[in-house]
């Protein structure tokens, strides 16, 4: 052989020829030429390079006519070869394989029919042949065993006896391990058994992988249960194991023969059908369900994506069962299929369902933020690959809420036709109450991996934008509130999102937020003066303006004197317009003192226009979402008490005016002074009384309110702030200024002791009336008495003297009864006043308390009161019992 | 040296026995020598199916001569 080695192709070629016709080589020259003529015009060569496609085109070749049993032993060749090291062959092979290739469908029929072969070998292949048509699996293997050591020249004795010589160490191995490569241990190519039980002394000991084991009668192989199996891995069933329904598990025919082991085995790799079919049912049910949503189809999507894994390594199995059956030959003991392999193959893929089905299981009818929810929180496991699982299904299935988020917060945008998000929108809500009504939480559907309080400013970025948009019909695109930034395009960009939800995340929140609310308060302020609307509110229904207020009541006393029903709303704004153009109120801003107006509320019979009259305020567009009308409501009665104390303040200040003045005309009737004194008394009293409401109202209500609603408008970062400060302002004025439900009885109170004044000035008034007639009516006669003595006559006739006096009587008779009308006035005053008080001591609001320190601060009334005189400490922290 | 020449030596003689049997497997009706010539030309650089063509029509025509020799015989 290594002679030809150096050998030129030429003179190959001719000894091939040689070979092949048996003719000398003089012979063969008109072959030679042909043959050379042949090589040299054949130029481009088409190689397969790939081994693997020439073998299986031999192979199906060999399949094609029925060749069974020598493609098996291709296979078995073509393992060795690919196996070997040799570099020569796995670089020409495909060469080779091209010869055989091409060679093969000329010689098509098999080798004992094959005659024309060189007589020097034909004995050599007629024994082969001979052999072939016993058993042909071994036979080869000794020839080749033969080739090796014996040359080319057959020696058919060694055929049989078949003991190796121990020339070549290396050849006896490789001999060897052939032989066990060729052990049958499958079922079908078994007839092979029988041959090699005739061989015992073939080579070394055989070092069989596989245990034959005796069979039982009929018993299952595991061959066969293996087969099984892998059809219960997709959820079908197999012959020996079939799904039983009522235990929802996978049993295997108890008619079927199997013993104990490959039955447990059998079991095991069953669940992971069982699981596979709860995964499958969960998909193809939610596949069809239309209603499911983006996060619940992306939940199955994903699912379907590690069933997808599943059927690629069940594939690959079957596969692998398949090169089995055609080999009919086991060939090398690490790829064969046992339960015990599949068992450790199927451990990782065993887990990975496992996850999947307990996610089904707690995912059940859950959708949208939900479902998010649920996977999340499996995620919290210490086993990393089930979190790593986890986490990619969270990172998938949370991506269509992330996208939803960033279109909200960025555009204000929500598409939600399956109501996955958890903000949401309610169509029916018009733009005036869009603030308030029209989106909110929908908290089952916030995932739990994000924080109740950055929900809360998902809502509100969103609002505001939204109310930019429609309210304030502000479109400024986002880009300009907000830095554009990307949204979570890909699920890879929300998987790196999750991992870092505090940080980034919250981050993105924030930056949103506050640009958007500063955007949103800057637009109100300055387009729509929310500020200065604010101080409006106070300066003129909270009554802020007094020079105004003054100016206007003035006017509006004569008018509102009159019944109720007599009054126009025309005049009355005509009265208002004069009051602003006379104050300083002229010098606000145009804005707001177009919308500053009359208004008349219901007339109820007996009311005179102080009743009925009220200030108004216009509000409209994004400013009613701060004044709403429940707060403009608010302001009305709040208007409404303001307006009656400053009415009696006006009351006593006339009455006040008008003792002042008439004190000195009256000095002259010495039997009024009693009179006029109880009146002076009274009156002080009940200036005092009002005077200490007034400076309870204006400075520990108004003023103080208002001075913490200013100060958390300034610092409020979103609107959400001011309407909550602005409503807070008016809960508590309203709480102080007694016309909550808790201070019913306090607000009865002091409604009568304000009756008790009006009756005290009408009482007054004609008192007064009175006496000044009846001064009039003495200087009148004092008067004619003079004058007639300045004429000569007598001042007075005896008669007139007498008339005068009658008149005095009478006059001096009625005080008595307006003494008494007094007293009684005073005293039901009092009365009222104390029992105010009282209220006032038990009250629950300190500031009331004090108030009524104020109001007794001589213990005037607690003198007369006993119910006054426990001291305060008692009655502190005490609920008001029945006192 | 050597045995590194001798284990040379097996693994070639192992290749060749390989070839051999998938040659025999695919009912070629080449044998050792006729393998081996035909290797080396391949490794040479024959074109194997120029070569196959050769070896075929040898065959066709030692076959043709042989039914004549047979004829005249």
């Amino acid at each position: 052989m290594a002679t030809l080695d150096q050998k030129s192709p030429n003179v190959l070629l001719q000894s091939l020829c040689c070979r092949i016709t048996g003719k000398s080589e003089a012979e063969v020259a008109h072959q030679f030429q042909y043959a050379v003529r042949v090589i040299g015009s054949n130029y481009a060569p088409t190689i397969e390079r790939d081994e693997f496609l020439v073998s299986e085109k031999i192979k199906k070749e060999c399949n094609r006519v029925r060749h069974t049993h020598s493609h098996t032993f291709f296979s078995f060749f073509s393992y060795k070869v690919l196996d070997s090291n040799t570099s020569i062959i796995i670089k020409h092979v495909g060469n080779y394989g091209a010869l055989f290739a091409q060679a093969l469908p000329r010689d098509a029929h098999s080798t004992p029919f094959y005659c024309t072969r060189p007589q020097s070998l034909a004995l050599g292949y007629g024994e082969r042949s001979a052999a072939l048509s016993a058993s042909v699996g071994t036979s080869g293997i000794s020839s080749l065993g033969v080739y090796t050591l014996n040359g080319p020249t057959a020696t058919p004795q060694s055929l049989l006896a078949g003991q190796p010589p121990q020339s070549a160490a290396g050849g006896g191995q490789p001999l060897g391990s052939r032989l066990a490569w060729a052990l049958p241990v499958s079922c079908s190519p078994s007839s092979a058994l029988a041959p090699l039980a005739t061989r015992p002394a073939l080579g070394p000991p055989v070092p069989s992988s596989r245990v034959v084991r005796p069979r039982r009668d009929g018993e299952v192989s595991e061959a066969a249960l293996v087969r099984d199996i892998l059809y219960v891995f997709q959820g079908i069933d197999g012959k020996f194991i079939k799904m039983s329904a009522q235990d929802n598990c996978y049993k295997i025919d108890s008619k079927v023969v199997l013993c104990k082991s490959l039955r447990d085995t059998s079991s095991r790799l069953a669940e992971l059908g069982w699981l596979h079919n709860k995964v499958r049912k969960y998909t193809d049910a939610r596949s069809l369900d239309r209603a499911f949503g983006l996060v619940g189809q992306s939940f199955c999507a994903s699912l379907h994506q590690e069933l997808k894994e599943y059927y690629r390594l069940l594939s690959v199995l079957h596969s692998q069962l398949q090169v089995e059956d055609e080999q009919g030959v086991i060939v090398c003991s690490e790829s064969t299929l046992t339960l015990r392999r599949l068992l450790v193959w199927m451990y990782d893929p065993k887990s990975r369902l496992k996850t999947l089905a307990a996610l089904v299981d707690f995912c059940q009818g859950r959708k949208g933020g939900e479902l998010a929810s649920a996977v999340h929180s499996y995620g919290k496991t210490g086993d990393p690959q089930m979190r790593a699982l986890v986490q990619h299904i969270l990172s998938l299935v949370s991506h269509p809420i992330l996208n939803f988020l960033y279109r909200w917060i960025y555009d204000g945008e929500l598409e939600d036709t399956y109501h996955e998000f958890f903000v949401a929108s309610d169509p029916n809500v018009k733009t005036d109450r869009l603030w308030h009504d029209k989106y909110s939480l929908r908290k089952s559907m916030i995932p739990s991996f994000i924080t109740m309080d950055q929900a809360r400013k998902v809502l509100l970025i969103g609002k505001s934008i939204n109310f930019l948009h429609q309210v304030c019909h502000d479109r400024t695109p986002p880009g300009k509130i907000t830095p554009a930034s990307k949204s979570a395009d890909t699920p890879k960009d929300a998987a790196e999102l999750l991992s870092d939800l505090e940080g980034a995340f919250q981050e993105k929140i924030d930056a949103a937020y506050f640009d958007t609310s500063k955007y949103l308060l800057d637009v109100l302020n300055r387009n729509y003066l929310l500020l200065e609307h604010l101080q409006a509110m106070r300066r003129y229904l909270l009554l802020g303006q007094g020079d105004f207020i003054r100016h206007l009541m003035d006017l509006l006393k004569p008018e509102l004197v009159r019944p109720a029903t007599t009054l126009y709303q025309h005049n009355l704004t005509g009265i208002l317009e004069t009051a602003v153009r006379a104050t300083n109120a002229q010098y606000d801003n145009a804005e707001i003192l177009k919308r500053l107006d009359v208004r008349l509320l219901e007339v109820s019979p007996g009311d005179t226009g102080w009743d009925v009259f009220s200030l108004d305020y216009h509000v409209d567009g994004p400013i009613a979402t701060v004044f709403t009308r429940e707060c403009m409501g608010h302001y009305l009665r709040v208007f409404n008490f303001l307006w009656r104390a400053k009415r009696m303040e006006y009351t006593l200040t006339d009455i006040w005016k008008g003792q002042m003045c008439n004190a000195k005309l009256l000095k002259t009737m010495p039997e009024l002074s009693g009179v006029l004194h109880q009146c002076h008394i009274l009156a002080s009293e009940m200036v005092h009384f009002i005077h200490q409401m007034q400076y309870y109202i204006t400075f520990e209500v108004l003023e103080c309110s208002w001075d913490e609603l200013w100060n958390r408008v300034q610092q409020a970062q979103d609107l959400d702030h001011i309407i909550a400060a602005h409503d807070m302002f008016l809960d508590s004025v309203i709480s102080r200024c007694l016309l909550d439900n808790n201070s019913r009885s306090l607000l009865t109170q002091l409604r009568a002791i304000f009756d008790q004044i009006i009756e005290f000035q009408s009482a007054q008034d004609s008192l007064y009336r009175s006496a000044l007639e009846e001064l009039a009516l003495r200087l009148q006669f004092e008067e004619k008495k003079q004058q007639r003595e300045d004429e000569g006559q007598w001042g007075v006739t005896a008669e007139q003297v007498a008339e005068e006096k009658k008149r005095i009587q009478e006059f001096q008779d009625t005080i008595p009864k307006m003494r008494s009308q007094l007293r009684i006035l005073t005293h039901f005053y009092q009365s009222i006043v104390q029992q105010f008080l009282v209220l006032l001591m038990t009250s629950t609001d300190e500031s009331l308390r004090f108030l009524s320190f104020r109001l007794d601060f001589n213990e005037h009334y607690r003198a007369r009161e006993p119910r006054l005189r426990a001291s305060l400490g008692t009655n502190w922290g005490r609920r008001p019992s029945n006192i | 040296m050597a045995s590194a020449a001798n284990t040379n030596l097996n693994a070639v003689r192992e290749t060749m026995d390989v070839l051999l049997e998938i040659s025999r497997l695919l009912n070629t009706g080449l044998d050792m020598e006729s393998l081996s010539i035909c290797v080396r030309l391949c490794e040479q650089g024959i074109n194997p199916e120029a070569l196959s063509a050769v070896i075929k029509e040898l065959r066709k025509a030692s076959e043709t001569l042989k039914a004549s020799e047979n004829c005249t015989n």
